[in-house]
C-alpha cells in the first residue's frame, strides 16, 4: 500500500513536471524565447518606433554577442516588428511581420522548424513565410506572389512584391493565422529602418527555470556596457506560466497528502489486525518483564522495517516506469489529439520529468505515515493485559 | 544477631474481585501466605478455584483488589507498570500452561530471551543456557524451533528460560496440563532438581492429583481461600 502510494506520487508529480516543463517549453520555445531584450521604452505599447539605441540604432552584431556571452544563454538572435497587410488580390489578410535572421533565429526559437511546405526564406531577399490558417484564408501556395503593406517609421506605407517561399504549421491556429516571417534586411528595408535598427534580440536558455535570473544579470551587464535596453524573461513575459507552475507545485503537496493520509489508516488498520493475532506475544513478552515501552518501541522499529522494505518495493517499481516515460513517453494519441495549455501546444503523451525532490519528500512522508500509523497499534500492543490475553480471555 | 530471613513473596489478606457481567466474582479471597526461598510449593485445587489468579497476584501480572504482595520484601501494590516489570523480568519466572514459546525463535533463543531482555551479552547468555540445557536434558536440541519440539520439551525450554536468570521465585501454572504421564513426570523431576540443586522457589498450580503427591508442601484452595497448608516431610533426595 505504502509502496503504491510512493509510485503514484512520484509518477504523478514527475508527469505534471513533465506537463510543466512542456507547456513552458512550448510556449516560449515555438516564438517567444525565453529571454527578450528590448529597448528601455518598448514595453508595453510595442512601438515600432523604439528600436534599441533609439534613433541611430545599435551595433546589433555587438548586442548579440553581449548577451550571447551570459553563461545560461545558449542562442541569440536580432527581431524586428511590424504590422501590416499581406495581399493575393483576390483576398487580403492582416499579419504581424517578424523581420528574422534565418540563420539565427531556428537557434532561439522552433517556429521555423514548423515548415510544413516549401522552404525557408533568404537573407536579403523579398521573401515570407507563412503560417496554414493564413495560407488558407488567403489561398496561397509555395511560390505565390503577394503584396505586403507595412507602415514605415518615416510616416510612409512601405509595400513591396514579395514570394511566399514556404508555410508553416506550429498546430496554434492563433500564430499560424498571424505572424508572417521575412528576412530582417527585407523587413528593415519595407519599413525604412537602417540596418542598426532592430526591436528585439530573443535568447535561449537551455534551463527555462535559469532565465529570470539570466535576465537579471544581462540587464546589469548590458546597462554597464552602455546599451539602454530593458531584458526579460519569459517568466515576466508569460506571468500565468509561472502562475500555473507554482499550482502545479502546491497541487503535489496536496497529493502527498491526500496519498499518504489515506494510507495511514489503510497500515493503522493492518497493524492494529497483526498486533491483534499477535496478542499471545505482546502478552508473553509483558510477562517475561518486558516494559510497555519495550513493546511501543519494538512496534515502531517493525513499521519503520516494513517501511524500509515499502520503500524499497516503491522505489524498484517507480524508477523503472520513470526513466521509462522520461526517455519514451508514453504514446495517449490514440485517445485524443494536440491540446494547448496557456496557449501552450502540448502533444497527447505522458512524459516524465524527473522529481528528484519529490522522491526523497514521498519516501521521508512514506516513513512518517508508517511511523505515525504504527503508533496507535503499538500502544495497544503495549496495553495488552498480559494475564487474561495468556489465559485466552 | 541472625540475618533476618525474608519470605521470597508474601501476601496479607490478599483478595481479587471481578466484575463479571455485572457481578462480582470473587477469584481469591483473603489469602495470607509466606513462601520461604528454596521452598516447592504445590498449589492444589479444584478448576475454577483460583490458583490462576493467585499466581498471577504472586508475579505482579495482576493488581491485587485489596491487601498486599510482596516479593523480596518489596510491596507490589506501590509499583508503576513499568517498575512492575523491571521486577517481573529480575526477580520472577514464569511458565504457563500453553504458549509459552516464541514461535519464530529457537529452543536456545527463546530460553534466553529474559537474559537479553536484560541486557547481557550474548557469549554469557549462551554459556547460561547451555548449562542449563545440560541439567534438563536439552543439549542439541538448542537450534530447534518449537514447532520441532515435542509438549515435555517445550515446557522444559519454558522452564530454562523462568530459571535461567536466577530468579526469586518461579511460578508455573499447570505446567503439565498439555502433557501425557510420562512427561509430566519427566518435567517435575526437572524442577524439583532445580530447586534441589540450585535452590530455585517454585510454585507450582496443578489439579492433577498425582502430581500433588511430590510437593514438599502443599496448599489447597477452594473458592479462592486457602483451605489447607501442610508442610509434607521431604520425599527424600
Ligand atoms: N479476568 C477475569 N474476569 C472475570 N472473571 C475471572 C477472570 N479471571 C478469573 N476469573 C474467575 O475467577 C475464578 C478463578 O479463576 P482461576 O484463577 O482461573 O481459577 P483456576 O486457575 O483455579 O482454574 C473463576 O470463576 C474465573 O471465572
Ligand atoms: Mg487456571
Amino acid at each position: 500500500m505504502l509502496a503504491v502510494g510512493y509510485f503514484s506520487v512520484v509518477i504523478l508529480v514527475g508527469w505534471s513536471k513533465g506537463l510543466v516543463a512542456e507547456m513552458i517549453g512550448n510556449g516560449t520555445g515555438i516564438l517567444t524565447g525565453q529571454l527578450q531584450v528590448h529597448a528601455a521604452d518598448y514595453q508595453p505599447d510595442k512601438s515600432v518606433h523604439a528600436t534599441i539605441g533609439g534613433r541611430e540604432g545599435t551595433d546589433v552584431a555587438a548586442l548579440v554577442n553581449a548577451v550571447r556571452a551570459d553563461p545560461a544563454i545558449e542562442a541569440a538572435t536580432p527581431r524586428v516588428y511590424g504590422g501590416g497587410l499581406v495581399s493575393t488580390g483576390s483576398a487580403t489578410a492582416a499579419a504581424v511581420f517578424l523581420g528574422v535572421d534565418p540563420e539565427l533565429e531556428p537557434q532561439v526559437s522552433r517556429i521555423m522548424g514548423a515548415l510544413e511546405r516549401g522552404r525557408h526564406p533568404r537573407r536579403g531577399a523579398n521573401e515570407l513565410l507563412i503560417g496554414a490558417e493564413m495560407a488558407r484564408s488567403l489561398g496561397a501556395e509555395p511560390g505565390d506572389t503577394v503584396v505586403v503593406v507595412a507602415p514605415a517609421v518615416d510616416g510612409s506605407l512601405g509595400n513591396d512584391l514579395f514570394v511566399v517561399s514556404g508555410i508553416y504549421s506550429t498546430g496554434l491556429a492563433d500564430l499560424d493565422r498571424t505572424f508572417a516571417l521575412i528576412p530582417i534586411d527585407a523587413l528593415q528595408f519595407l519599413m525604412a529602418l537602417e540596418p542598426t535598427r532592430i526591436h528585439e534580440i530573443a535568447a535561449s536558455v537551455p534551463d527555462p527555470w535559469q532565465a529570470a535570473e539570466a535576465a537579471e544579470r544581462l540587464s546589469a551587464v548590458l546597462e554597464g556596457a552602455g546599451f539602454a535596453v530593458g531584458v526579460e524573461s519569459w517568466a515576466t513575459l508569460r506571468p500565468e506560466m509561472v502562475e500555473y507552475a507554482q499550482l502545479s507545485q502546491a497541487f503535489q503537496w496536496i497529493l502527498l497528502f491526500i496519498v499518504f493520509g489515506m494510507a495511514i489508516f489503510g497500515v493503522a488498520n493492518t497493524m492494529l489486525m497483526a498486533t491483534f493475532e499477535r496478542r499471545y506475544e505482546f502478552a508473553l513478552l509483558l510477562a517475561l518483564g518486558a516494559t510497555p515501552g519495550v513493546i511501543v518501541r519494538s512496534v515502531l522499529w517493525e513499521a519503520m522495517a516494513l517501511g524500509a522494505l515499502a520503500l524499497a518495493a516503491g522505489a524498484a517499481i517507480t524508477f523503472p516506469v520513470m526513466v521509462w516515460w522520461h526517455r519514451v513517453p508514453l504514446d495517449l494519441s490514440w485517445l485524443f489529439g494536440d491540446f494547448t495549455m496557456l496557449g501552450a501546444l502540448m502533444r497527447p503523451v505522458i512524459r516524465i520529468e524527473y522529481p528528484w525532490l519529490m522522491t526523497v519528500q514521498a519516501a521521508v512522508a512514506l516513513f512518517l505515515t508508517a511511523a505515525l500509523a504504527a503508533v496507535y497499534p503499538a500502544i495497544r500492543a503495549a496495553r495488552i493485559p498480559p494475564a487474561d490475553t495468556l489465559a485466552g480471555r | 544477631m541472625t540475618k533476618q530471613r525474608m519470605p521470597a513473596v508474601k501476601t496479607a489478606d490478599v483478595w481479587k474481585v471481578f466484575e463479571h457481567d455485572g457481578l462480582a466474582v470473587e477469584a481469591v479471597r483473603g489469602v495470607s501466605l509466606d513462601i520461604e526461598p528454596g521452598e516447592f510449593v504445590v498449589l492444589a485445587g479444584p478448576s475454577g478455584s483460583g490458583k490462576t489468579t493467585l499466581l498471577n497476584l504472586l508475579g505482579g501480572l495482576t493488581r491485587p483488589t485489596r491487601g498486599g504482595v510482596w516479593i523480596d520484601g518489596r510491596d507490589l501494590t506501590s509499583m508503576s507498570e513499568r517498575e512492575l516489570a523491571k521486577l517481573r523480568l529480575e526477580r520472577v519466572g514464569f511458565v504457563f500452561q500453553a504458549y509459552n514459546l516464541l514461535p519464530v525463535l529457537t529452543a536456545l533463543e527463546n530460553a534466553e530471551f529474559s537474559l537479553l531482555l536484560r541486557g547481557i551479552p550474548p557469549d554469557e547468555r549462551r554459556r547460561r543456557v547451555e548449562e542449563l540445557f545440560a541439567v534438563i536434558g536439552m543439549t542439541g536440541l538448542e537450534d530447534r524451533r518449537p514447532a520441532k519440539l515435542s509438549g515435555g520439551e517445550q515446557q522444559r525450554v519454558a522452564v530454562a528460560r523462568a530459571v535461567v536468570g536466577k530468579p526469586a521465585l518461579v511460578l508455573a501454572d499447570e505446567p503439565t496440563a498439555n502433557l501425557d504421564s510420562a512427561a509430566s513426570d519427566a518435567l517435575l523431576g526437572v524442577m524439583a532438581d532445580l530447586n534441589r540443586e540450585r535452590g530455585t522457589t517454585f510454585v507450582f498450580a496443578t489439579h492433577d492429583t498425582r502430581l500433588m503427591e511430590r510437593a514438599k508442601r502443599l496448599i489447597r484452595l477452594v473458592d479462592g481461600a486457602i483451605e489447607s497448608d501442610d508442610v509434607r516431610q521431604d520425599m527424600g533426595g
